[in-house]
Order: structure tokens, then C-alpha cells, then sequence
């Protein structure tokens, strides 16, 4: 078996591409800290009551840093009082310039939390708190829209961030 | 031609491209309804046949990526056992039997799709607490039992090739076939444990609970690999049927195909994590693992791009191609078979581009469950896998029925329609991805859509009018074919039956790649199922269907 000339540069070629993408993830995982969701904590969808998730809402942790704990259920997203009248798209605020870290479990079934225009991605899983950190830099309407296939009317599932 | 192996062969294609047919006539209606100008324009209009769209998409998947697929490739599979280990099929009787349990599943699934639309509109990724009819898994679980039948038959067949060829090199295409087999039987147990263990009881109320985060690790050990086993058999076509087909009449190197069929068979298992990207009960740690196996996964397909790339330029020449780039004007592009699987390639470059993005963990992030990820599968999927699957339809099905295609224009008409219909529908459907369009959604009732994504959803659903043009054309043809066609073909086809000599043994030693494989496997996934499982905390979530938020009784 030989390796012909030009094959052999190729699979170099190949080699350095790959390898490349390679370090570059792992130095944005390493040195960078952008890291993906990780285990956070189980939960009983049938006991809420007893979990963070009694309490939703917008919380001020300190200058600048908020949680949004909020609930997703076939087919709202419940963000508690902060997000308005029950029932309806709820409309969170947030002053800009500010890290905020989400929490969100399900009620129900699976369900999935995206924010248009920023690096957040959650599949919400029942059973599990899912969770993600993020800036919010920009004034403006951004909505919170429900990625991952939820039943009949999984197509209206959506909320607003307003960051002010 | 033995008259066994014909109608085997002939019965699984056909059936594949029946699935198919329901399942594709599907697809653009759905890019339909999601358009917000269309739904604007026609209020009450609703997708024939599977008129519900969440039950549409159920179709979609179901029978396009499971039912098409899996008959198809057991069905060409028993094609190049035949042919290349040049002798008859071992096993004929569960070939019968593996066929038999293939279809019934293919009429559970049309007969709980069309009396439980609600219910069964869980798609092709059923994931719990979502639970359907049992009936839904049953279809899958023979499907998939079917599948294994078609592996023993396969596996049967070289081992009494291998005892009256001692000493030979297995031809290319059943190395290719075997390589796929020994991944998808590996990947298949984890789907296997999730239907049977999980779903299946909890479908049938023997237990009132599932755990979804363990059902979705379980399916992805199987998930991604599936992809793989979807496109092998098309790379067993470029590697070895285009060659003849486009008159290069050798693959460049067989030696190194090998390698590229070993490294998809060993590197598909330890991926699956990439599905899970945005999982909350999978460690982040484990996600960047899985992502290093993932990019590796790419590398057979560089080498594969390399090797027919060389083969086709062999061809080119051949045909009186000059120069750095005249080889690639003198390509058969007339001819249906040769245009489909070059069609395919084409797509395949940016199919494979999006999919390193998408696997690129930090920047999955973007584009994790937008309607980016189903244009990345359509160009792979439903671009380079279906078109080459066609081109094999247009070449086999006339040798099989002894009559040649009806008609090659309306072939050629449907190959660049579809390869047209489908970049368009990966640009759009991607760019309203990034915009923000959410996957597997009935986008076109959403009231949270922006311009960019109004815009993009609309210019989609003109690539559905190419589309479904392209899938009658198919479908026409077929039938004339079958029942209009007169002209008469002489045998021909596939007659490579000789492994190439230089191949070095030890690519062939399937105990150790199974073992390199398994070890994988077992190194990558452990740790993750362990973290799933949760025998006090697990099993808590009670049972759904997408009709309502009432949990099932």
C-alpha cells in the first residue's frame, strides 16, 4: 500500500484543519471558560414547591448580576409576577450591562430556551434545572423562544426580554 | 440473475422509495405551513393525507430517515453481497422474514400515524416524557429486528465466501457494507434498550413513569451513528459503482477507502454527545470529549472527498478532459445515474461544513435547535444520501425489472430539480436558523417571528414548489418504468468481485476493529449513563402526549 504525493499532503492538510479546530474549542473551553451547560441539580416536577423554582422570577444578586428562575409548561413560560399576567408571553426586564443566569426547569415535558441575538441555548429537560450565565450588553426587545418541539401549540411558546 | 436475490433486492427498493414517497410529498407542504405569507394567503388550507402538521413531520422523519433508509440499505446491501462476494445469498428464508417484519412495521407506523394524529405526533426522535400509541414503537422495533436479519444474512454470506476464499481480500463494497453493519448493530442496542426497556412499557401503561434525560442519552448512543449508517452505503456507491458508472473504472485508492470505512466504523459511536450539546444532566466535560471524536469522524470523509475527487478526475480525463479544471465539464452530467450522486457530492460540501459547525461546542450554542440544523441534514440527509440513493434507483431498478428506465430526460429533470430545490432550501432554511427560526415548528402561526425570519420562511417555500416537483417526477417515473417501460436490458451492472491484493491484512481483521470500536464505545459512554441513570432521583416523570398538558392516566 503506498500513499500517492498529492494524498499525502491532503490528509496534512486535513490533519492541520482539524487539529486547529481542535485547540481552538479546547482554548475557548480551558482559558476562556466558554463552557456548554453542565449538571446542575435534579428536581421533581411533581414537587416544585419545595425547590427555587416555588419563587420565580427576576432576582438581584449583586451590582449588576441577576437570576431569572422561570418555569417552562405546555406552552408558556412562567417568569412568576416579574414576567406579568399569568398565562400570557411573559415580559422580563433587565437593566443593561448586566450577567444573568437563568434557571429553568419543566413542568411538563421538554421544552427549550433560546434568546434571539445571544449565546444562550438550553434544552429544558423535566427532571433537570437547567442553567446558563450571559451578558446583556445591548438595549433593546429580544424574545425567548421555545426551541425544541412541545406538543400542538409549541409554535406560540415564546416571552420577551427587555433590557432597558 | 437468482431469482431469490432479484426480488429481495427489488421488493426492499421498492418498498424504501413507497416510505419515501409518503414521507417526501410531506416535506413540501411542511415548508408551506411554516411560510407566514402562504399561511396569510391560505388561511384554511391544510397538508393532504397527514393533515395535522405535527403528524406530517412525524412522517417525515419516520419514513424518510427511518423506513427509507433502513430498507433501502438492506436491500442494497443483500445487492452487494451477492454481486461482489459473486455467489448466492446464505439465509434466504430470513432474508424473507427480515423483509416480512420490515414492512409490517412500515404499516403499523402508516396505521397509528393516520387513527392517532394527536398522539403519535411525537417525530422521529420520540423523546419522553412524550409517549405514543404502542403501536409507534412497535413499527420501529420491527423495522429494527428486520434490520438485524439483514445483517445475519449479509454476515452469513461472507463467511462462506471467506471459507472458499481463503486467502482473498474482501472486495471494497461488502468491506464497506460490513464496516456500516458491525457501527449500526453497535449503535442500534442503545435505541434498542430506550424502546423496549423505556418507552414500550411506558406506552403500554406497565409503568407509569419514564426519565427523559436517560431516554435521550440512550437514543444518541444510536442517533448520530445512524447518520453514518444512512450515508456509507452512498459512499459504497461512489467508491464503487460511479467509478464504472462514470467510466473511471477503478476506485483511486482501495486501500485507503478501507481505512476511511474502518475510521467511520470505529469514530461514529463516541459522538453522540454532540446532539446533547445543550443538555442540562450531561457534564460539560463529557460534551467536549464527544466533540473530539466528533471532528475526527470528519476526517474519513476529507479522505473520501480526496479519493473519489482523484477517481473522478480519472474519469474526466478519460472522457478527453483538459487541463486543471476541463476534467470536471466532461462528467457524464447527462446521465441520470452519474449526475444524482455528483448532485449529492455537491451538496455534501456544505452539509459537511455545516455539520462542523455544528459541532464546533461553543459555537452549537448559535444554531442548537434552529432551523439551521434541519438545513445542515438536508443537505446531507436529504442532498448528498437521497440523491445518491436515486442515482442507485435509476441504475438498478431497470436491471432488476429487465426493462430500461422510462424516461432519462424527466430522470435528469428530477436530479437537478432536487439538487436546485435542495441548496435553496438549505440557504433559507438556514438563514432563517440564524435569525432565530426554531426547529420543528409550525413557524408560519408563530407570533414572535422577525423580518429576517418572515423573509427567509417565505423564500423556503419556494424551494418546496422545486421540490415537489422534483418528488413527481420521481415518482412518475418509477411507475412508467415499472408498468410502461418496453425497451429491454440485458444483464449488467455491478462486477467488481476481487478485493485489491495490496490491501494490507490487517484492515481486514474484523475481531480487532470491532474491539477498538467496543472499548470506544464503552471509554466515551460510560461515565455519561452513569451520570443519567439515577435510581432514586430517575423515573419520576410522568407520562405526556402532545395533545395536552394533562399527564396521561
Amino acid at each position: 500500500m503506498t500513499l500517492d504525493k498529492y494524498e499525502r499532503v491532503w490528509l496534512t492538510a486535513v490533519g492541520g484543519l482539524i487539529g486547529s479546530f481542535m485547540a481552538a474549542l479546547m482554548v475557548a473551553y480551558l482559558i476562556f471558560d466558554i463552557r456548554l451547560p453542565t449538571f446542575e441539580a435534579r428536581v421533581d416536577p411533581a414537587n416544585l414547591s419545595s425547590t427555587m423554582f416555588a419563587n420565580l422570577g427576576v432576582k438581584k444578586r449583586a451590582e449588576n448580576a441577576y437570576d431569572v428562575v422561570m418555569l417552562a409548561k405546555m406552552w408558556v413560560f412562567d417568569a412568576g409576577k416579574d414576567g406579568g399576567s399569568a398565562g400570557a408571553p411573559p415580559v422580563i426586564r433587565i437593566p443593561r450591562g448586566s450577567r444573568v443566569t437563568f434557571y429553568v426547569t419543566s413542568l411538563d415535558i421538554t421544552h427549550g430556551v433560546y434568546v434571539e441575538d445571544h449565546s444562550i441555548n438550553l434544552e429544558i429537560v423535566p427532571g433537570q434545572i437547567a442553567r446558563q450565565s450571559i451578558p446583556f450588553n445591548r438595549p433593546g426587545e429580544f424574545r425567548i423562544i421555545c426551541n425544541q418541539y412541545c406538543g400542538a401549540a409549541h409554535q406560540g411558546m415564546y416571552g420577551t426580554i427587555v433590557v432597558e | 440473475m437468482l431469482k431469490n436475490e432479484r426480488w429481495l433486492v427489488g421488493l426492499h427498493i421498492l418498498s424504501a422509495f413507497f416510505a419515501l414517497f409518503w414521507g417526501a410529498l410531506m416535506g413540501p407542504f411542511q415548508t408551506f405551513h411554516r411560510s407566514p405569507a402562504f399561511v396569510a394567503a391560505f388561511p384554511n388550507s391544510t397538508i393532504p393525507i397527514f393533515s395535522y402538521y405535527y403528524q406530517a413531520l412525524t412522517a417525515h422523519g419516520v419514513l424518510n430517515a427511518l423506513f427509507f433508509t433502513t430498507m433501502f440499505i438492506t436491500g442494497i446491501s443483500y445487492y452487494v453481497a451477492w454481486r461482489s462476494f459473486d455467489r448466492p445469498l446464505v439465509g434466504i428464508p430470513l432474508a424473507w422474514v427480515a423483509y416480512v417484519l420490515e414492512l409490517v412495521g412500515l404499516i403499523a407506523i402508516f396505521v397509528v400515524l393516520l387513527n392517532d394524529p394527536q398522539r403519535s405526533a411525537v417525530l422521529f426522535t420520540f423523546y419522553p416524557p412524550l409517549v405514543a400509541p404502542p403501536l409507534f414503537y412497535i413499527g420501529l422495533v420491527l423495522l429494527v429486528v428486520g434490520s438485524w436479519l439483514g445483517l445475519l444474512v449479509v454476515f452469513l454470506t461472507y463467511s462462506a465466501w471467506r471459507k472458499e476464499n481463503k486467502t482473498a481480500r474482501i472486495p471494497l463494497a461488502p468491506f464497506g457494507v460490513m464496516a456500516n453493519y458491525i457501527m449500526y448493530f453497535l449503535a442500534s442496542l442503545g435505541v434498542a434498550v430506550e424502546v423496549l426497556v423505556l418507552l414500550l412499557p411506558a406506552s403500554l401503561g406497565l409503568i407509569q413513569n419514564t426519565d427523559p434525560q436517560l431516554s435521550r442519552a440512550l437514543f444518541w448512543f444510536f442517533g448520530h451513528p445512524v447518520v453514518y449508517f444512512w450515508l456509507i452505503p452512498a459512499y459504497v456507491s461512489w467508491y464503487t459503482m460511479l467509478p464504472m458508472q462514470s467510466g473511471a473504472k477503478r476506485v483511486f485508492s482501495e486501500p485507503l477507502a478501507k481505512v476511511a470505512f474502518l475510521m467511520l466504523m470505529i469514530f461514529s459511536v463516541p459522538t453522540g454527545i454532540h446532539h446533547m450539546f445543550a443538555d442540562p444532566g450531561i457534564s460539560s466535560t463529557w460534551k467536549a470529549i464527544h466533540t473530539v471524536f466528533t471532528l475526527m469522524v470528519a476526517v474519513p470523509s476529507f479522505m473520501t472527498a480526496f479519493n473519489i475527487g482523484a477517481t473522478l478526475e480519472i474519469a474526466g480525463r478519460n472522457r478527453g478532459g483538459k487541463g486543471l479544471f476541463g476534467w470536471m465539464f466532461t462528467q457524464k452530467w447527462s446521465d441520470p445515474v452519474v449526475a444524482a450522486q455528483l448532485m449529492g457530492m455537491l451538496q455534501f460540501i456544505t452539509g459537511g461544513i455545516t455539520g462542523l459547525i455544528n459541532a464546533s461546542a461553543q459555537i452549537n450554542t448559535v444554531v442548537h435547535n434552529t432551523s439551521w440544523v434541519p438545513a445542515h441534514f438536508h443537505q446531507t440527509v436529504g442532498g448528498a444520501v437521497a440523491l445518491t440513493y436515486i442515482g442507485i434507483l435509476y441504475w438498478i431498478l431497470p436491471m432488476i425489472r429487465g426493462r430500461a428506465l422510462y424516461s432519462k430526460k424527466m430522470a435528469l429533470a428530477q436530479v437537478y430539480t432536487w439538487g436546485f430545490g435542495m441548496t435553496m432550501f438549505g440557504h433559507t432554511l438556514g438563514e432563517a436558523g440564524l435569525a432565530g427560526v426554531p426547529r420543528r415548528t409550525l413557524s408560519g402561526l408563530s407570533p414572535y417571528l422577525s423580518e429576517a425570519a418572515t423573509y427567509w420562511l417565505n423564500a423556503n417555500a419556494i424551494s418546496g414548489v422545486i421540490l415537489l416537483v422534483s418528488v413527481i417526477l420521481l415518482y412518475a417515473n418509477i411507475v412508467l418504468t415499472l408498468f410502461a417501460s418496453k425497451e429491454p436490458v440485458t444483464e449488467g451492472g455491478y462486477t467488481v468481485t476481487k478485493g485489491d491484493p495490496t490491501t494490507p491484512a490487517i484492515l481486514e481483521r474484523w475481531g480487532l476493529w470491532i474491539g477498538v470500536a467496543v472499548f470506544l464505545a464503552f471509554l466515551v459512554w460510560t461515565i455519561p449513563f452513569i451520570d443519567a441513570i439515577n435510581l432514586t432521583e430517575g423515573f419520576q416523570i410522568l407520562r405526556y402526549s402532545p395533545a395536552g398538558p394533562a399527564p396521561l392516566k
